[in-house]
């Protein structure tokens, strides 16, 4: 599938979403969100608890219904199905699931289900590209285990693999990095950042680390009560004001050598001390 | 480099090719243990059965055989889709109602026919009674637990739950207003769970039909099975419409039980052990998983039946030991050593 993409500035846009609202029964979440997403750009998207990270991607990833106009490629998302949207967006959820006793193979495996026919059979190149990404991303040995032998670290990897078996053009993750330990934070991290520069893959991660995020990101989207606050650098969305009002702490920051994104961490004397 | 790892991984393409291999080994297996199976005899014989009435005789015990393997095989796959899409390990094919439904229809058909001439209710006959039953017991389920066409395995569950008791506090309601349905023998025995030698042509072909037309669809959507057994999120998130198959899915398998419930009664395990025991032997892809779970649920059947008839003559009964109860016996330690061999052994990988 030949994708010409829309001129949006210097790159090319790959979603655009505008005026976007959505909620759950009467409650809503989105308050007309507007974003942009283009090729090869790692994108964090942050904001405290309740501020419709999670609702944001779900609707991006067509699992939620939503007013406002939201095009991937160019094509409106309803006019997607979901099987042909599978095979441009891809996701990662917080705690992905998988049965203990699973192979790594399995879950690779299953990424392909969109390119798969009725009864579920599978082409040559299927297993192609499987075998191309666990090469990839150092999980060809591994194939033959169960999950539950693998570390924490090992098997995210394979969840990230699972997105890429799906040769997607966007990969949307929410809070990839909850449950892995500062090594594995970084490394997940440089991994979608080489990912997304050799395969020119997009990348919309939502997150609560602010400074994971904004070393790893290209831009911030900044989210609060269902609307985008900020959208830029990271330098430019981590101003300690908005992000005080915003999270509703004090938060100070910490400049450092320039080209390197800010620190920021709430003022603890804040706390009492 | 792709070379070098598919030199030491052989990846096994799921094509048309190993589909039909599959099937085929699936096949084999229940060939053999159906043939072991014929040579049990209801008099305790085993081997050939020697006298003039030779043909007629083997021609009884392999229909036995048959039927067997046919509900076998019914609850077999039904027990794979059940687990699968309501992602529950314990999951059977009677938990959204299609037993117990069927069992109350057919003691409600079974007092009615006393002192009642009609040639209707005796025309409809207990099979379809049954069916009927499971079916309406499945549709309550499924209507009362979905809210605006959605279904949620948690909801769907306890809705089962509940309608299963309810029916079988009528059931028991009813028996015990009517004892007198015990001196049914046969028919009654169809109750909690026995196969029955006085089937028709008909019924035998519409079950079979159905057996058949059910698995060729469940294999058919084999693939998504792989795909629903993820969160609903990610499920979506991989191209699969989850609303879509977990109703076409609970509606084939529950068609494909209530058939088989129609023509045996409620047999308990089989549904719920056999996907563990081909889980075991075969691993987790469903597409290879259902056509050997199949034939499980047919070998166990055809096994457990044929037991069935060995102990009723060597041991006290004179007659038949129902093979719902034998199934049961069987199958309740059978899956607890399951249960403990599979927590023990994620206790040392873990």
């Amino acid at each position: 599938m030949a994708f010409a993409g829309i001129a949006g500035g210097d790159r090319m846009t790959l979603l655009t979403a505008e005026n976007v609202q959505a909620g759950y029964g009467d409650r809503a979440v989105l308050r007309g969100v507007s974003l942009q997403l283009h090729v090869g750009e790692v994108v964090g998207l942050i904001g405290p608890n309740g501020a419709g990270k999670t609702t944001l991607i779900r609707v991006l990833l067509s699992q939620l219904s939503s007013t406002g106009k939201i095009s991937w490629e160019g094509r409106s998302i309803t006019a997607w199905s979901r099987k042909d949207l599978a095979r441009r967006v891809a996701y990662l959820p917080q705690a992905p699931s998988s049965p203990a006793l699973q192979r790594v193979e399995d879950v690779l495996r299953t990424g392909r289900a969109p390119y798969w026919g009725a009864f579920g059979l599978e082409s040559a190149r299927d297993l192609q590209v499987v075998l191309a990404i666990a090469e990839r991303l150092h999980l060809s040995s591994l194939l033959k285990r169960p999950m539950l032998e693998l570390s924490g670290g090992q098997r995210q990897r394979v969840f990230v693999g699972r997105c890429l078996v799906q040769e997607p053009v966007a990969l949307l993750l929410d809070e990839p990095n909850t449950f892995l330990d500062i090594r594995h934070q970084v490394e997940l991290n440089q991994l979608i950042r080489q990912l997304a520069a050799e395969q020119k893959i997009a990348v919309l991660a939502a997150s609560h680390d602010l400074n994971l995020a904004s070393m790893s990101a290209d831009r911030l989207i900044l989210l609060n009560e269902g609307v985008v606050v900020r959208d830029g650098t990271p330098d430019e969305v981590l101003e300690p004001q908005a992000l005080s009002t915003v999270y509703g702490v004090t938060i100070e920051r910490i400049e450092r050598a320039p080209g390197e994104p800010p620190i920021v961490i709430p003022r603890y004397t804040a706390l009492g001390r | 480099m792709i070379e070098a790892a598919q030199k030491t991984y052989r990846a096994k393409q799921w094509n048309i090719r190993r589909l039909l291999l599959t099937v085929l080994l699936a096949t084999v297996i229940w060939v053999i243990v159906a043939a072991l199976c014929v040579l049990v005899g209801s008099t305790g014989a085993i081997g050939w059965p020697g006298d003039r009435a030779f043909a007629t005789r083997l021609w009884f015990r392999s229909e036995r055989v048959l039927i067997a393997s046919l509900v076998g095989a019914g609850l077999g796959m039904a027990g794979v889709v059940y687990q699968a899409i309501l992602r529950n390990p314990l999951a059977d094919p009677y938990l959204l109602g299609a037993s117990s439904g069927a069992s109350l229809l057919s003691i409600a058909w079974l007092v009615s026919m006393f002192g009642s001439s009609s040639t209707i209710l005796f025309a409809l006959g207990q099979q379809t009674a049954a069916f009927i039953g499971a079916i309406l017991s499945v549709a309550a389920v499924l209507f009362a637990a979905s809210s605006r066409g959605r279904i949620e395995p948690v909801t769907l569950i306890l809705v089962g739950v509940i309608v299963n008791a309810v029916n079988g506090s009528f059931f028991l309601l009813i028996y015990s207003l009517h004892p007198e349905v015990v001196a049914q023998g046969g028919a009654f025995t169809f109750l909690i769970g026995g196969l029955q030698s006085s089937l028709s042509a008909r019924q035998e072909w519409l079950a079979a039909a159905c057996v058949l037309g059910g698995g060729i669809a469940l294999m058919r959507i084999s693939g998504l099975l792989n795909v629903a057994m993820l969160q609903t999120a990610e499920a979506e998130s991989l191209g699969l419409n989850v609303q879509r198959l977990r109703w076409t899915g609970l509606v084939i398998a529950s068609l494909v039980t209530a058939s088989v419930v129609s023509i045996s009664g409620p047999i308990g395990f089989i549904g719920l052990v056999t996907p563990h025991l081909a889980r075991m032997v075969f691993g987790y892809d469903q597409r290879r998983l259902l056509p050997i779970a199949t034939a499980f649920g047919a070998c166990l059947l055809a096994l457990a039946d044929a037991a069935s008839r060995f102990l009723s003559q060597q041991t006290l009964m004179q007659t038949e030991l129902p093979v719902g109860v034998l199934t049961s016996l069987i199958g309740g330690p059978f899956f607890l050593v399951l249960l403990w061999r599979s927590r023990e052994s994620q206790a040392e990988t873990a």
